[in-house]
């Protein structure tokens, strides 16, 4: 872990010796994020609701999704990118080091223009939790703390999952994208809005589900099913197969040479 | 002439041969269709509000929004033009006894259009069979359609003259990307290829009023669905007729001024 937090540091550093290209790119990624949300709020400029969510709730949703997409895009941009390590060969040079294996691809690269829209999604989660008059109890603060981490978690297993689809094929597809882009861009919305095989496939095979939709439920108290509020934790259970199939793709790793 | 029309040619015969990014590039169009449509339909089925457009038309209007991603996006970028700034190898192009900017331009122009031609048939052919209000109609009548492939045609030569500004800012800035980044999200925004303009709020309409981009794809995908009406749309060609003129004129100039500036990078 050490390691990783002196490797971040070094990866901020020298991003920073750049330092007009950074700002540049930290706004540009402003306008970026602003392009997303401003679907949703011209949405509601015509529309009071959708199926019954209002603009807040959906901006709620949408900045839990954004936060942990963000999060795994900053701290764990070397699997978003693993496909390079592979096709480089520099992945060999990762198995000879006796350290753990994720944490080295995670800390191979990292991306702090993204850090951008996690305090937009954050400033974001503010404005809509203020507005729609949550009546607090400790119970709602764990859901919605437990709906954060989660997000991250979901994205991280996918991020591992479209990693060790790497080991198969070496080069990265563009698949894969429907998955992480796509699945983002679905789950900013409840996912209670779309049509029945959608939420099939996005609560059994890509939990999305239990991150965004049931936690959500209570947290707006839609529901005062308790269980729905630690629903989220499923999420932990869905990245134990994930990391297994990592490891499983790193058995059987042929080195691509370089 | 000829020569500008082989670059063309060259880049749309290598653009032709990369079929599983293609395939790839379709099934991600297909998904983000179908998420845009179920977002709307949901709206739509939730009742409230007023409706700018029909659910029919406004699932025609996603589809060839979707089936002509690779024609009207802002994103679009060839690699090779950056590479060339920033390696210094431009120092070949510019020796050229031809025009960087028409070399440049018909080079895009032929990477859009294969792109698009892999990805166009594919989407339209699978998205006319799916059930009703869903699915990709034909368009209102004959006259609206050959008015659609005029402005379409257009437009593509409007998004092109916008995107060979890219290339041409890096050869100014050499740190092309925040300030790309950023002109081609609002552009992207403004044209309606993020949601249609008739659901943008009333200030947003203003102001893609009086900029180029809502041109590039909405005016004729709205030609086609009969959210603009014939003669509308004529006026509407007018306009986009003097967007391209100011948009090449700009280019164009930029170009010449500059290109004995230049630096050249590295050896």
């Amino acid at each position: 872990m050490k390691y990783y937090i002196n490797a971040l540091g070094m990866h901020l550093k020298s991003e920073l010796e750049y330092r007009t290209s950074f700002i540049f790119s930290f706004f540009s990624q402003i306008i970026v994020f602003f392009s997303y949300y401003f679907v949703i709020i011209s949405l509601f400029s015509k529309f009071d609701n959708i199926k019954g969510f209002t603009m807040y709730e959906v901006l709620l949703c949408f900045a839990v999704i954004q936060f942990g997409f963000a999060f795994n895009e900053v701290f764990a941009r070397g699997l978003d990118k693993f496909d390079s390590l592979i096709v480089h060969g520099t992945f060999d040079r990762v198995l000879l080091r006796p350290r753990n294996i994720i944490i080295q691809v995670l800390y191979n690269e990292s991306d702090f223009v993204k850090s951008s829209r996690l305090i937009q999604s954050i400033i974001i989660l503010i404005i809509a939790v203020i507005k729609l008059k949550i009546k607090w109890s400790i119970l709602k603060i764990i859901c919605l703390l437990l709906m954060l981490i989660s997000a991250v978690v979901i994205f991280f297993s996918i991020f591992l999952l479209a990693a060790s689809y790497c080991f198969i094929t070496v080069q990265g597809l563009e698949v894969r994208s429907v998955f992480t882009d796509g699945g983002k861009h679905m789950a900013q919305y409840p996912i209670g809005i779309f049509n029945k095989g959608f939420i099939f496939f996005f609560t059994f095979i890509i939990p999305y589900a239990f991150v965004n939709y049931y936690p959500l439920l209570y947290f707006i108290g839609k529901s005062n099913k308790v269980y729905y509020a630690f629903s989220p934790l499923l999420l932990f259970i869905y990245v134990i197969p994930c990391i297994l199939i990592f490891y499983l793709g790193v058995k059987k790793y042929e080195s691509a040479g370089s | 002439m000829k020569a500008y029309y082989t670059y063309f040619k060259l880049k749309f015969i290598t653009g032709l041969q990369y079929r599983s990014a293609a395939i790839a590039g379709i099934s991600t169009q297909f998904f983000f269709g179908f998420v845009y449509i179920m977002v709307f339909y949901a709206f739509y089925e939730s009742g409230s509000g007023s409706l700018p457009m029909e659910i029919s038309a406004l699932s025609t209007y996603l589809w060839l929004n979707q089936s002509l991603f690779a024609l009207i996006n802002q994103f679009y970028r060839d690699p090779e033009l950056f590479d060339l700034i920033k390696t210094g190898n431009i120092s070949y192009e510019i020796s050229r006894p031809k025009n960087l900017y028409l070399m440049w331009y018909f080079k895009l122009l032929g990477q859009r259009l294969s792109n698009v031609v892999l990805r166009f048939f594919p989407i339209i052919i699978i998205t006319s069979l799916l059930p009703k209000p869903l699915n990709f109609t034909l368009p209102v009548s004959p006259q609206a359609f050959i008015l659609f492939l005029v402005a379409l045609s257009i437009g593509t030569l409007l998004v092109v003259s916008l995107s060979v500004l890219y290339p041409i800012i890096a050869l100014l800035t050499m740190n092309e990307k925040g300030i790309v980044n950023i002109f081609a999200v609002v552009a992207d925004l403004l044209s309606g290829v993020v949601i249609p303009i008739p659901f943008f709020p009333p200030i947003l309409k203003m102001i893609s009023r009086v900029l180029p981009f809502q041109y590039i794809s909405d005016l004729s995908f709205r030609i086609y669905v009969g959210d603009i009406s014939i003669q509308n749309g004529i006026y509407g060609i007018f306009i986009q007729l003097i967007w391209l003129f100011i948009t090449i004129t700009i280019g164009y100039s930029i170009m010449r001024h500059n290109i004995k500036r230049v630096v050249v990078q590295g050896g």
